[in-house]
């Protein structure tokens, strides 16, 4: 049923744009890194890792979490236009699905985002000539950005499915993200959802996580999804749908 | 008869306010039941609340005998609906928004044809629902509570926003529902004159309570006539029939009673001119059907 629920919502993606949105935010991002990576070869001399710093500090610390808010606001906007909910929760499946349906969509964008920047950043390191291999470390970073990306998904969604507005989820998205570049900075990473990308993502410290750090930013990614997933559903049972 | 939806004691409350009271809604098999009532009464609370959009404040709901809560998916399973406004995807065609409910529903295609070409919107299923007028939207909604072909209907003021020949189509489709498929079906409006001509049972709900339900010829056979009398001596007029075992209610100046045969009036007539009282009027009466309704809700105004 979880299927059947997830395949109507590939049908709402149709000729919507924001593929546009998940296209132009990692574009913008490597350029951007690219180009202060070009500028400060000086002192930016450890080639693939280098480039990630500045390609990721755009990508992870601000447009990365900023696009998983636009799509999750994206995702509940058509529904509370039009009286939506009033059809999808009327229809014989369980609320649950309706949620979980939504956070598989959700998941499904930002790992065609994370995909598609892997291979911006691969061509970005070509075009700037770097020598050495293509480091695998690249793939655990992207694959944790994923998993951080359900995290701050399943919050964004619960934000998206209680307000009506598309700006404000998205505008807590950005400064959920400013926050948890400070708790980063402050050690306080590992508890935060918007921080768990910096984590995982090594945006900020490529240094490979330890066996510790490996259970902890799991465990906490995992705890987070579960914990939104479980009050969102929640709320859909419990309150009354005004149309 | 099975009973299809049995509420006892439903209410709602916002704000300390009941929007719904103690509702006792019963439908049965094979109705056409018309939930009537002033805009505002509490109609679109109550039927939500049938389809667990709303959670009642007190009191429950059962469907097809069994109840809400613990049956949600067999239950919404056999209902279609169509509550408030209809729901949905402007930048999808209406092919593409039925797609979307054929697969919540897992039905199959010949389905979504069908329920297409029941509402007559085949030709224009591959337009942008966003450039549809109102009442192609309307009946777009009515096709997506017909696709899983169910076992009851609820729908909202389904005739809202359709002009007097879209009226005149949705009426004799929902009237032949039951004959076709089978179905049973709820369908409120604030309009009593549409109920009248579809429904075989009505329910009138005014501020949130159910003050009437019972069958279409059971409201009609309150519209019965009655004979007004005026004379010169209402009093004594009314005193000497006493007499004879006529029972006048004074009214307004008049002498009212029931229906009676040409021979009694004229009987009537002929006692009151030998007792030396002038009869200047005789009146036939007949309440009508919206007089009823209007006396029921005491709502002249918002109609």
């Amino acid at each position: 049923m979880l299927i059947r629920t997830f395949s109507s919502e590939c049908i709402k993606l149709r000729h919507s744009y924001i593929w546009i949105v998940l296209s132009v935010l990692p574009i913008f991002s490597v350029l951007i890194g690219c180009a202060n990576y070009v500028f400060n070869r000086g002192i930016l001399q450890n080639e693939w890792y280098s480039l990630w710093t500045q390609v990721g500090l755009f990508y992870g610390e601000f447009f990365f979490p900023v696009l998983i808010g636009i799509c999750c606001a994206f995702l509940c906007r058509f529904e509370h236009i039009n009286q939506n909910w009033n059809s999808i929760l009327t229809a014989p499946v369980p609320i649950r699905d309706v949620f979980l349906a939504k956070l598989m969509m959700v998941g499904l964008l930002s790992a065609v985002t994370q995909a598609f920047f892997l291979s911006l950043y691969f061509i970005a390191g070509k075009w700037v000539g770097l020598i050495s291999p293509f480091p695998s470390e690249t793939l655990g970073w992207i694959f944790r950005g994923w998993v951080a990306s359900l995290a701050i998904g399943g919050v964004q969604l619960w934000l998206s499915m209680r307000i009506r507005s598309f700006a404000v989820p998205v505008g807590v998205s950005i400064c959920a993200t400013l926050i948890g570049l400070g708790l980063y900075v402050n050690h306080l990473g590992m508890f935060y959802p918007y921080s768990l990308l910096t984590i995982g993502m090594g945006v900020l410290s490529q240094d490979s996580l330890a066996m510790m750090e490996h259970v902890l930013f799991y465990g906490m990614s995992g705890l987070f999804i579960i914990l939104f997933c479980i009050s969102g559903i929640r709320r859909l049972k419990k309150t009354d749908i005004v149309a | 008869m099975t009973e299809m939806i049995s509420t006892y004691k439903l209410s709602k409350q916002y704000d300390g306010v009941y929007r719904v009271k103690d509702l006792n809604l019963k439908v049965y098999e094979g109705d056409i039941y018309g939930f009537l009532g002033p805009n505002g009464a509490g109609k679109s609370t109550a039927l939500k609340m049938l389809l667990g959009l709303v959670k009642p404040t007190d009191g429950g709901v059962n469907m097809f005998g069994k109840e809400f809560g613990a049956n949600r998916l067999f239950i919404l399973k056999n209902t279609g609906s169509l509550i408030e406004s209809p729901s949905y995807y402007g930048h999808l065609s209406g092919l593409e928004n039925m797609r979307v409910m054929q697969r919540l529903l897992n039905v199959p295609n010949r389905n979504v044809d069908e329920a297409l070409r029941i509402v007559r919107l085949e030709s224009h299923k591959g337009k942008k629902v966003s450039q549809y007028s109102l009442g192609m939207k309307q009946r777009l909604g009515i096709a997506m509570a017909l696709m899983g072909f169910p076992k009851l209907l609820i729908l909202d003021e389904p005739t809202n926003g359709l002009d007097p020949a879209g009226i005149q189509e949705i009426r004799e489709l929902i009237q032949s529902l039951p004959q076709r498929f089978g179905m049973t079906v709820l369908i409120s409006s604030h309009l009593l004159s549409e109920i009248d001509q579809i429904a075989t049972k009505v329910g009138i709900i005014n501020n949130g309570e159910l003050i009437f339900q019972n069958s279409m010829d059971a409201l009609r056979a309150q519209s019965k006539r009655t004979v007004a009398l005026r004379t010169q001596n209402i009093s004594e007029a009314k005193s000497i029939l006493q007499k004879y075992r006529f029972t006048p209610v004074h009214q307004d100046d008049y002498l009212i009673f029931e229906d009676m045969p040409d021979e009694q009036i004229a009987t009537i007539n002929q006692l009151l001119v030998t007792s030396g009282i002038g009869v200047t009027r005789i009146e036939e009466r007949r309440k009508k059907l919206e007089d009823i309704f209007l006396e029921l809700t005491g709502k002249v105004s918002s109609l």
